[in-house]
């Protein structure tokens, strides 16, 4: 009896990767690792795992023996940035390095672990498409980047030092959809969007069905390394607030990076001025990698994909107009 | 709706199928309804949203009306797809005309040899850089799709201090132009895209004026190497009359640097007129393409043979120089030709 473990099945992209991991292969042959148990409705099995507790490593390598794990799928982090650094930093990147020591020693064949594009960071001097082999944003200012990046290096350090584990790493692009609800998809919640004056970057905006469809084309075909994962194509980050007929309100940009951190350290925005790099340059990924080794390509566009989260946040609305104007 | 009602009651017993009518209909019509709904607030314009503001201050903005007529404004002069670049085809159509402008009456661009621009596939248009501002660039371009019976599109590289300009940047890539970089380039081209590429680089824009028509160093071959990657034919331009729009007179680069400015022209006219020191002056600009220097013979690893690099590179560096040069002897105004 092989297994798949999941852990971080109470995160956005955990709880649909186990959703449709129990549809293909039974809630038998699925095993969701999480502080909290998956919902009533779907059977599957779930032991409880705290991966920021101090022997998080020993516990899980128990468990994956117990359940004879063969494949692990890590996808527990933050997509919205934490008050509580020094907790998300306990999660993602020490948790990582108990998942990775735990998956090496229980003999685990394959673990494929969630990142995000956000980890190559937004700067001016990137290339138009950003390649798996570009060293990755070093001395980030964000703390959300650097446990990322953390998280990453622990993984590759692992995977150098047992061949006989594959490890894949996904860099997935913001995700945008139904059901996607973050602190940037929230911002298109807002009437008034702030907006960076004389910058209006390309984004990429992912459909959470597109990322399902990599993490089973990972699955499926072993591969080691890092490999991005992106839509079909970008839309300017101005064109989708239009297109979501939001309000922009351009300001000049050492006043919004002033503005955000004062209301981060105030407590009435969701994430730190920093993260606006990602709305003054481009950080877009290119997918070819993806494509030549893992077989995945999108299905939808970044418009579609907004387009859907349009659609699923008001059903009778905004959506219809666009699509009506199509 | 109509091919449903059509096809359903030939395949449903008659009952069903006048309940499934009815529901269609209840539909159509609260279809109708919204949609009339919607028209009403969106014919409401940005004439009514500025007034109603005027009447009643914040209270009185109807923000879905207001954000539909923004959308709409915005929309009517860009596209909703952009290609992989940023490319936007309305947006370029809508801008173009300006630039026809300044090519046909403002600078009155006589331009030669636009028949060696291949009219399929790949092609790296090499021309000098001058003029501060990336005006030649454009010029380039209206010439390509004016004056080239292909009609074609020419993609720029633009130098990265460009692509990190606020404003500029996002402006550029909506009109096609590119960061130039090797990877880049090479990604259009092997798409089969017309791309134009100046290899000075920022010592050809920050030219001072005593140093006008004397070619910087052609970067260090990067151009010649992208064409023998991909086998695209090289079709060397002058640009003749760019020098003088902006006379660049100084550089005060303790000014430029805190601004994030790779240097600041001091011109004439700017600072000192202020922004009418961007107009740039109505010279007369010619363009000259010469005889496309072919590639796909030498194969792809020849991009990294260092001494054929080089000397392709020296070649259409000359090539420019000679043209500019004939220009330039037979120039009796700047002003005039």
């Amino acid at each position: 009896m092989s297994r798949l473990a999941i852990t971080g099945t109470s995160s956005l992209l955990g709880s649909r990767l186990l959703r449709r991991a129990v549809e293909a292969r039974g809630g038998d042959a699925v095993l969701a690792l999480d502080i909290a148990a998956p919902p009533a409705t779907l059977d599957v099995r779930h032991r409880e795992l705290d991966l920021t507790e101090p022997a998080a490593d020993e516990r899980l390598l128990k468990i994956l023996k117990e359940e004879s794990v063969t494949t692990l799928v890590h996808a527990a982090f933050f997509t919205t940035p934490r008050r509580d650094r020094s907790h998300s930093h306990e999660l993602e990147s020490i948790g990582t390095l108990a998942v990775m020591a735990a998956a090496a020693a229980a003999g685990v064949e394959h673990v494929v672990m969630r990142s995000f594009t956000a980890v190559y960071g937004a700067r001016g001097q990137n290339p138009s498409f950003l390649t798996e082999d570009r060293p990755l944003e070093a001395g980030a200012r964000l703390a959300w980047v650097r446990d990322k990046l953390e998280a990453e290096q622990h993984a590759s350090a692992f995977a150098r030092r047992y061949p006989d584990l594959v490890v894949t790493i996904l860099r997935v692009a913001p995700l945008f959809g139904p059901g996607v609800r973050t602190f940037y998809t929230r911002l298109f919640d807002k009437r008034v969007v702030p907006t960076l004056l004389g910058f209006d970057p390309l984004v990429q905006l992912l459909h959470p069905d597109d990322a399902l469809d990599a993490f089973e084309a990972a699955l499926a075909r072993p591969r080691a390394g890092a490999f991005n994962v992106v839509p079909r194509a970008s839309i300017p980050l101005v064109a989708a607030l239009h297109l979501a007929e939001k309000v922009p309100v351009p300001i000049p940009h050492p006043i919004a990076y002033a503005a955000s951190d004062a209301l981060w350290a105030a407590g009435l925005v969701e994430a730190p001025g920093a993260f606006l790099d990602y709305a003054r340059y481009p950080c877009v990924a290119d997918g070819e990698k993806a494509r030549r080794e893992l077989g995945f390509t999108a299905r939808y566009s970044s418009r579609d994909a907004l387009l859907a989260y349009l659609r699923y946040r008001h059903p009778e609305g905004v959506a219809a107009v666009a699509e009506a104007r199509a | 709706m109509s091919p449903v009602a059509k096809v359903l009651p030939m395949r449903r017993p008659t009952s069903e199928a006048d309940a499934l009518r009815d529901r269609v209909r209840a539909l159509e019509d609260a279809l109708r309804r919204a949609e009339a709904a919607g028209r009403e607030t969106a014919r409401e314009g940005l004439p009514v949203a500025v007034a109603r503001l005027l009447q009643e201050g914040l209270a009185g903005v109807r923000w879905d009306s207001l954000a539909r007529a923004l959308s709409a404004a915005y929309f009517s002069w860009h596209s909703e797809e952009v290609d992989e670049f940023g490319f936007d085809r309305k947006f370029t159509e809508t801008v173009r005309p300006f630039f026809e402008f300044l090519y046909t009456v403002w600078w009155r661009v006589e331009a030669t040899g636009v028949e060696n621009v291949p009219a399929t596939g790949a092609g790296l248009i090499v021309a000098n850089h001058s003029g501060v501002l990336p005006y030649d660039g454009l010029m380039i371009n209206v010439a390509v799709r004016h004056e080239h019976p292909a009609r074609r599109e020419c993609r720029m590289l633009a130098l990265d201090m460009f692509a990190l300009l606020p404003f500029l940047a996002p402006w550029l890539s909506k009109s096609g132009a590119v960061r130039a970089n090797p990877e880049n380039g090479e990604r259009l081209l092997r798409s089969g895209e017309l791309v134009g590429v100046f290899p000075e680089g920022v010592k050809g824009v920050g030219k001072r004026f005593k140093d006008r028509y004397r070619l910087a160093r052609f970067g260090r071959g990067g151009f010649v190497r992208l064409a023998l990657r991909t086998g695209a034919p090289i079709v060397p331009c002058a640009v003749v009359g760019g020098e003088e729009i902006h006379p660049v007179v100084a550089k005060a680069d303790w000014l430029g640097r805190p601004l994030g400015l790779p240097y600041f022209p001091i011109t004439p006219t700017f600072p000192l007129l202020g922004p009418l020191g961007l107009v740039p002056l109505p010279t007369k600009w010619s363009l000259d393409f010469a005889d496309p220097v072919a590639t796909d013979g030498y194969g792809a690893e020849a991009a990294e043979d260092p001494i054929l690099v080089n000397r392709l590179s020296e070649q259409v560096r000359a090539t420019v120089q000679r043209m500019i040069d004939g220009r330039l002897a037979r120039r009796r105004s700047i002003w005039f030709g």
